[in-house]
């Protein structure tokens, strides 16, 4: 049996386990105020034409599984510690390393202000530190564009520390929640960015890591069930290879937002761009990487029933810095998507793709004979959460 | 079917919309709690994690129920959101380490218990008989 499969197996039945002996206590296992949680997901992808996401996806590929488990404490009113450990594999990416995806210290000094130090998600747009959650969204996979799921270690967390609050502006102006950081992040070697080097002939045996810093603004308004919101996020980035090295001074990429949500209706969009200005060298050649980055969505769901939400979004990408005519240049991505709970622990989703154009989610290696511009594809997932 | 079968069976489905629509919610607080009612601002901010404090500063700590008509009634009422959309926002919370989950009870006694045992606990029931080990607190808009 692979050895990702005897983790999960593993995983797995310390999560039945759990659950059948500790019935009472359904949400978490909670023993003296630890508190465990976790998920496992197994996925599904097909592919008309085109190979995605590293996975073999036109002949059916089940490359695609993940879980995680939480523990964590609360140490008295203000103090809450904890650590989530996670693994995957996503076609080539992933393996059956554990890895820590974050390992904090959160102290409340009261509302308006708290702390946070370790290894932090880190906040940046509608999504980015929950888009490896599969079990809190309807969604497969999110807007490839704003979230792509190959290259997510790039801005995932951050080992730093965070200031976040909230300032109550009364019942006619409502809420606002900030975030800030600063820290180090790193780019983890099963990233999609590190198999893209490789392709070019630069590989990589250490990460890849810099500076980061950023924040978010988040105003819950005093219309019921709309949010908006804008985050900035700067990243600098070095590293490495016994061949060369890729360099990327620090870096701003910004993000707007807005979502609404009301009795079953779920509506949201973002705007963000990402402008790249890297030097790559290969031996004695200097090889200048640009890109600006423009990516936006829409997305609305409607929960049908207790059971069951289905929604829908586009998600478009341009690389500005090149030829937007040329399929490698765009990504445009029409989305149909439905999730099942049978309980609240188990569900699953079926996502159908429509996918223009081949900037993202393609590699040279599984994709020798070159690409089809076109693709559509059918991905499917059954979850564990508790 | 007769019109006066059919008049009965109308009236019965009314009634019984009536009954469930009319599912009473008793916000009940530890005794320790100084304040006597709430706005629904406020409830839904602390349940859902953005308050920590009641209005007079002092620590508040939210228990649900795991499911049910009341639990139901009470996100609705009082959180604006539906059993679903809450344990998913709490998930977020917890699997993005910016927080941990409000404890949740099987049962409306159990609750009782825990509120009456932990200072700043709030919660809610369908109906309450005595006020000896919790106080009421009313929900004001």
């Amino acid at each position: 049996m692979h050895l990702l499969s005897r983790y999960l197996l593993l995983f797995l039945s310390i999560c039945a386990c759990c659950v059948c002996t500790c019935a009472g206590t359904l949400y978490a296992q909670d023993s003296a105020g630890i508190a465990v949680h976790g998920f496992v997901s197994q996925g599904f992808l097909f592919s008309s034409h085109n190979n995605y996401l590293s996975m073999k996806s036109s002949d059916g590929s089940l490359q695609w599984t993940d879980g995680a488990v939480t523990i964590s404490d609360s140490l008295g009113d203000n103090l809450h510690v904890g650590v989530q450990l996670h693994m995957y594999q996503l076609g080539e990416f992933g393996g059956s390393n554990l890895q820590v995806d974050w390992a904090s210290g959160d102290y409340r000094v009261n509302d308006h202000f708290g702390i946070r130090a370790g290894k932090v998600k880190t906040v940046w747009g509608l999504f980015n530190d929950s888009q490896d959650i599969d079990a809190v969204f309807l969604w497969i996979l999110l807007p490839q564009g704003s979230y792509p799921i190959d290259h997510k270690s790039f801005y995932l967390a951050h080992v730093g520390g965070d200031i976040y609050g909230a300032l109550f502006l009364g019942k006619r102006a409502g809420t606002l929640h900030y975030a800030g950081y600063a820290g180090q992040s790193t780019v983890d070697l099963n990233d999609g960015y590190i198999k893209q080097f490789a392709e070019i002939g630069l590989v990589f045996t250490d990460s890849l890591g810099g500076k980061t810093y950023g924040g978010d603004l988040q105003w819950e308004t005093p219309v019921k069930g709309l949010t908006i919101g804008s985050s900035g996020n700067v990243q600098a980035l070095d590293g490495t290879a016994p061949t060369g090295s890729v360099h990327l001074p620090p870096t701003f990429t910004p993000s707007t937002y807005a979502k609404f949500s009301r009795g079953k209706f779920y509506l949201a969009g973002e705007y963000d761009r990402e402008p790249i200005n890297a030097t790559i060298t290969i031996g004695s050649t200097v090889i200048p990487f640009v890109v600006d980055g423009r990516s936006w969505f829409v997305m609305g769901s409607y929960r049908v029933s207790k059971k069951f939400q289905a929604g829908s979004y586009y998600s478009h990408y341009v690389n500005k810095a090149a030829d937007t005519t040329q399929p490698a240049n765009y990504s445009k991505d029409w989305v149909l998507s439905g999730r099942y709970d049978f309980n609240p622990y188990f569900y699953a989703k079926i996502e159908s793709h429509f996918l223009h154009g081949t900037s993202l989610g393609y590699y040279a290696s599984t994709n020798p004979n070159g690409l089809a511009p076109d693709s559509k594809m059918l991905a499917a997932k059954i979850g564990f959460t508790f | 079917m007769s019109k006066t079968r059919f008049l009965i069976l109308l009236l019965a489905s009314l009634g019984s919309w009536s009954a469930s629509r009319a599912q009473d919610v008793v916000l009940v607080a530890n005794k320790g709690v100084q304040i006597s009612e709430i706005t629904n601002a406020d409830l839904r901010a602390i349940f859902l994690g953005t308050r920590t404090r009641f209005a007079d500063g002092s620590h508040a700590v939210p228990v649900t129920l795991k499911g049910g008509p009341v639990h139901e009634v009470f996100l609705k009422s009082h959180v604006s959101e539906s059993p679903e959309e809450f344990r998913s926002e709490w998930r977020k919370v917890v699997f993005t380490g910016q927080g941990a989950m409000p404890k949740a009870f099987d049962s409306e006694s159990d609750l009782i218990e825990y509120v009456a045992a932990t200072p700043g606990a709030v919660g809610y029931v369908s109906r309450i008989s005595s006020q000896d080990r919790v106080k009421v607190l009313a929900a004001v808009k």
